[in-house]
């Protein structure tokens, strides 16, 4: 740098003070060139420096210029590389017009407020009063509860009750820190060693929460420039998961594994070119949040050897329900875990405790001990929950029958099954409704029946396509939608029935259509089975519903009436005590 | 006498029994507090702009010292590197290309964790047993080849001032835990279900009321993690007509969440509220990037007290920001929620500014309280809407019961309706704790970052060899403390970090000054150059001697602005 203010400055003396001749121009240039290439030899490392200089541009100044506009052209370069933003699109605005701006300027609110055809999805949120589980009172009522996602029951067992209180006793309730500051207790060490023995995987990880395991582990793994093939019927948080991640996305219809082959067949020229090789996922479901279907794994297995890809499973529902020991889908097919390089799953569900975890193989466990966000940055998991999700396992692998199944899994199996066949042979008979789950869910979905549903001139999907078609989310959240809004709304009627009249909670798909980035399906009814509850229970519940479902709907057989329900819509009124 | 032999074990042993009694155990969860001499009311006198924090600068050798260090470490990994690919290709197994699988991550991503962490890994994730309270229990380890760590069963009770335990609610023994094991009992382990299916239960009703009166707002809603609470709040507020205006230095959730929602995003200079205002006229202005429409809304997204750093945000100036283009104000209590404010109300009740000011109050419930999870606080019509359309009302878990437990418990205690007059104690020890340390610190002549009512307290260290001695030589007195680095703070400004409890006693805190004394003097830590205060004579480098600093640190960390002595 020293050079260039060098030469201005003598030029412009010397032109303006001294006589104009050339060769004392000459002169001192030289000079004065010399003397701060001297002084450069002052600094520490400048002798190296100068003897460069000397040695390389000896009787070639053009070189010597052309060097340093290089070199001043780079420092430029990076001196402004912060600020990217392009200044041409920018308008010139003086002070006073920024004033008159920001005066008129009217910003919307904050939140729309909820519509009056919104306000009853608020109204229809259930309260329990007291203790959650198989049995729970609403409204000074004992009912049935066939709404809760522990499957298994545990929420009620003394032994796992006995498990966090113990532990409580002894550690308080909050971990009061990150796991990586001072937020690992021995509980969670357990934990870990529990949940990667029980699913036989190398070691496992745990998250505060289940909704955010997914969208941590998947952006930890795949970034921009990696691939990973999805099923389409994936559950939010792994849509959200695959956004975040910014990594390429090529769709595969739902469970339709022919069509998976022929995408992976259709890539595999433009993959095998690739060098480096980038990673690259097949993304699934275990048991499909959103379907209640059962992913074809052994299938998926053989394909993804075959075109060497990696397989991240989300078992969130399958675990503690699927396979003789509660397993997953893994143990159902009777695959080895190592199959799978990552698993996730949640702890709030039959484990009946709070968190989730993801299992798999060691470098991929401790790289997300560092680089998984949700690891990193948020608090662990109390500590008294951990020990309850070990209990739980416990409870899940110490009480077996004779052939090695787990007691209370294989309970859960069977009223399963019996609730199933129930309603797949009842709703043969029906005209309103079907069964949409596959005969292992233990979350049974009913569908309105497809014919009716042309009758009354419902669309097959909602939401938006833009994501499948585009493999990038779209830039606007899907628009209120009056036929989701009242189809969701029939089956609350629905429910409110079956809870009126045979003291029985049921549920329907909740989902948060605005948000859902892909073609979402019809509402469902949902049915939780639950192990606590007795089949005396479920017979009960099973006859009820056709004569609920005929008694909401006998009188809506056409569109009209159909959109004429929006008046009761804005009249429904809290079913259910709200303190 | 035969000496038992120990063994060593690879797995980290489960914590012995401990049977000394429980009066005991009490104490060392939450000390007693010997004089209400020790005592202060933090608050922010209205009216009067808040101080600018200096961020003293230490000396040009130790920059250059440290720019040094981290050039050696990572030429020194890259030689490493390079030389380990061809004579140890089973160390580098996981970073190449096997049987056409990519490798699960980059040399490169890994580069800092493999070369630079690894050798003072056992600064980290140092696992513990028990409540985190006064002391946290430590499990002793060394460390066995490369990646492992033995344990022989022992552990080290120590100082604890690392974890977050602002008001002392880490406790195993009292109320709080009573209330909570009520809850198990009542209620049991999990709360089975997504808040909008069957999840909802009164005591979740019961537990939105309380936190709602708490802090000032109509209405809010719980949700079972604080990371998740952000993550997914952005999302139900903002689309990709909106702008969301977040200082530069805020929490990753706060940034997930709003890149998860798909809103612009512009960043303002740490708590400058003149780069604030200066974004928001040009953004009002020139509207949204190509089109120029303007904005559907702006919403500033701020935190009320930065973890790393020690700050708090300027909520008065930011208000009136606010107020003045029409824009809304999100504010991040997860540091600042119970530790400040005469009250324990948080920033806003530090400040006397009206909660209704500030649109929606969000805060953790890990810090100060003792359970888990966070809360979104905010207008009546707001709450209801997100009822229906929060993601994680419809798509997680909710909130267990015995942290609901806890957080009703904890904040009763705080209100005084619980056991009266504990929740004032414990606030007033936690303001007098966090400004005697700080002040004492600063006499000693550390280099100090933050406010100065707030409990974290960054000490400055700069030299990346540094702060393993600093966490190892403070474990072997006794003393937990955190040590952040690259990248969760610049590269140049490693440091430890302090944060302080109401459950530390003064005596405990004189403790651990002597013990920075030492070790300051010992590996030369005393940098600061005295524009932060903390000096004698004015423009001076405090140094003061131990002594002087025990005499009066109570008197003088008690007058109006730290470390200013007329």
């Amino acid at each position: 740098m020293s050079d260039v203010v060098f030469t201005t400055t003598t030029t412009t003396t010397t032109t303006t003070t001294l006589a104009p001749t050339w060769d004392l121009v000459e002169a001192t240039i030289a000079e004065n060139f010399v003397r701060y290439l001297d002084s450069l030899g002052n600094l520490p490392g400048g002798q190296i420096i100068l003897r460069y200089i000397k040695s390389s541009y000896k009787n070639d100044p053009i070189r010597s210029l052309f060097e340093l506009a290089l070199f001043i052209f780079a420092l430029n370069y990076f001196l402004s590389s912060k600020k990217k933003e392009n200044k041409s699109e920018l308008v010139k605005f003086s002070q006073r017009e920024i004033d008159e701006l920001c005066d008129e300027w009217v910003p919307e609110p904050l939140i729309k407020e909820l519509s009056d055809l919104e306000k009853w999805q608020m109204y229809s949120i259930p309260t329990i009063e007291g203790h959650n589980g198989s049995h729970v009172t609403i409204n000074n009522k004992k009912v049935v509860n066939l709404a809760s996602s522990d499957f298994l029951n545990l929420n009620e067992s003394e032994s796992v009750k006995e498990a966090a209180k113990s532990t409580i006793s002894n550690t308080g309730v909050g971990a009061c820190g990150p796991p990586n500051f001072y937020g690992t207790q021995d509980v969670h060490v357990r934990l870990e060693e529990d949940i990667a023995k029980y699913l036989d995987g190398e070691n496992s990880i745990l998250y505060g929460q289940d909704f955010v395991t997914a969208g941590s582990v998947i952006p930890a793994f795949l970034k921009r420039g990696d691939l990973c093939v999805v099923d389409s019927g994936v559950n939010f948080a792994i849509q959200k998961a695959l956004i975040v991640s910014r990594c390429n996305i090529e769709w595969y219809d739902h469970n339709d594994m022919d069509h998976l082959e022929e995408i992976l067949t259709e890539i595999k020229p433009v993959m095998d070119k690739q060098r480096p090789i980038r990673r690259r996922f097949i993304v699934t479901e275990g048991l499909f949040a959103n379907s209640g279907d059962v992913v074809n794994l052994p299938r998926i297995i053989e394909l993804k050897n075959k075109f060497k890809y990696r397989l991240f499973l989300d078992e969130t529902l399958s675990i503690g329900v699927l396979g003789a020991t509660g397993k997953g889908v893994v143990e159902h097919y009777g695959v080895p875990r190592e199959e799978i390089s990552i698993t996730i799953g949640s702890m709030a569900m039959s484990f009946a405790s709070s968190g989730g975890f993801c299992v798999g193989a060691n470098p991929m466990v401790l790289h997300q001990r560092i680089q998984s966000i949700a690891y990193v940055f948020s608090a662990s998991l109390p500590p008294y929950a951990a020990k309850v999700a070990s209990q739980a396992i416990k409870e899940i692998t110490s009480n077996l029958n004779a052939d090695g199944s787990s007691v209370i899994v294989s309970q859960l199996q069977k009223k399963v099954t019996f609730a199933y066949e129930k309603l797949v042979s009842l709703s043969k008979s029906s005209k309103f409704f079907e069964v949409a789950s596959g005969p292992h869910s233990p979350i049974i979905h009913l569908a309105l029946n497809t014919q009716y549903r042309e009758e009354l001139n419902l669309p097959t999907l909602y939401g938006s396509p833009v994501f499948l078609s585009t493999g990038k989310p779209s830039k606007f959240l899907n628009e209120f939608d009056d036929y989701y809004n009242i189809e969701s709304f029939l089956l609350q009627k629905v429910i409110d029935y079956v809870l009126d009249h045979s003291s029985t909670l049921i549920s329907r798909s909740k989902l948060i259509l605005e948000h859902e980035n892909l073609p979402v399906l019809a509402p469902r009814l949902q049915i939780y089975i639950n192990n606590g509850v007795t089949t005396e229970e479920l017979s009960r519940l099973v006859q009820i519903l056709p004569i609920a479902f005929n008694e909401v709907l006998k009188n809506v057989d056409s569109e009209l009436k159909l959109i004429s329900l929006n008046s009761e819509i804005g009249n429904y009124k809290p079913h259910y005590i709200n303190y | 006498m035969a000496r038992k032999e120990r063994v060593l074990t690879a797995n980290i042993p489960n914590a012995a029994p401990d049977d000394r009694p429980q009066e005991v155990l009490d104490e060392l969860e939450y000390g007693k507090l010997s004089t209400k001499r020790y005592l202060y009311v933090s608050k922010h006198p209205v009216g009067e702009p808040l101080p600018t924090p200096i961020d003293d600068e230490p000396p040009y050798i130790i920059y250059l010292a440290t720019y040094i260090s981290y050039l050696i470490l990572i030429i020194i990994g890259h030689i490493r590197d390079f030389f380990g690919k061809f004579f140890k290709p089973k160390e580098y197994a996981d970073l190449i290309e096997k049987d056409g699988y990519a490798p699960w991550y980059d040399g490169f991503e890994s580069f800092y964790v493999r070369r630079l962490k690894i050798r003072i890994d056992d600064c980290f994730a140092r696992p513990i047993h028990g409540a985190p309270g006064r002391y946290v229990k430590c499990f002793n380890r060394i460390r066995h080849g490369k990646t492992g760590y033995l344990y022989d069963g022992t552990s080290n009770e120590c100082l604890n001032l690392s974890s977050y335990n602002y008001l002392g609610f880490a406790q195993s023994n009292g109320v709080c835990t009573d209330y909570a094991l009520g809850c198990v009992d009542d209620y049991g382990t999990s709360a089975c279900s997504p808040r909008a299916i069957s999840g909802t239960t009164d005591l979740h009703q019961k537990c939105e009321r309380v936190i709602a009166d708490f802090v000032g707002k109509e209405d809010a809603i719980i949700v079972s993690q604080g990371y998740g609470t952000n993550a997914n709040l952005f999302s139900s507020i903002a689309d990709s007509k909106t702008l969301v205006i977040s200082d530069e230095l805020n929490h990753a959730s706060i940034r997930f969440g709003i890149r998860l929602s798909g809103a612009s995003v512009k960043v303002f200079k740490h708590n400058d509220t003149k780069d604030l205002e200066k974004l928001i006229r040009n953004q009002i202005a020139q509207g949204q990037p190509k089109t120029h429409r303007p904005w559907k809304k702006i919403i500033i997204a701020v935190e009320g007290l930065y973890s790393m750093e020690g700050n708090m945000c300027n909520l008065p100036e930011i208000v009136e920001i606010k107020d003045k283009y029409k824009c809304y104000l999100f504010v991040d209590e997860a540091h600042s929620i119970g530790a400040l404010g005469p009250g324990g109300r948080g920033i806003c009740d530090y400040f006397s500014v009206d909660p209704a000011r500030v649109d929606l109050l969000m805060g953790t419930f890990t810090k100060s309280f003792g359970a888990t999870g966070g809360y979104i606080a905010g207008d009546k019509y707001l709450i209801e809407k997100m009822r229906t359309n929060y993601i994680t009302q419809v798509y997680s878990e909710s909130v267990p019961p015995a942290v609901m437990g806890q957080i009703i418990s904890s904040l009763s205690v705080i209100e005084g309706t619980l056991n009266p007059g504990e929740g004032q104690e414990r606030l007033q020890r936690i303001a007098f704790n966090s400004r005697y340390l700080r002040l004492g610190l600063k006499k000693l002549g550390f280099i100090v970052y933050g406010a100065d009512d707030s409990p974290v307290i960054p000490v400055l260290l700069f030299l990346p060899a540094k702060m393993p001695a600093v966490s190892r030589m403070l474990y072997d007195m006794k003393i937990a403390v955190v040590i952040v680095s690259y990248p969760a703070t610049p590269l140049i400004s490693g440091r430890a970090r302090l944060c302080v409890s109401a459950a530390l006693t003064k005596e405990d805190l004189d403790y651990v000054l002597q013990k920075f004394n030492e070790v300051g003097d010992q590996i030369f830590l005393k940098f600061s150059s005295g524009i932060a205060g903390g000096s004698k004579v004015e423009g001076e480098p405090p140094r003061w001697a131990i002594e002087d600093v025990l005499a009066t640190n109570v008197e003088d960390c008690k007058k109006p602005k730290l470390g200013y002595f007329n």
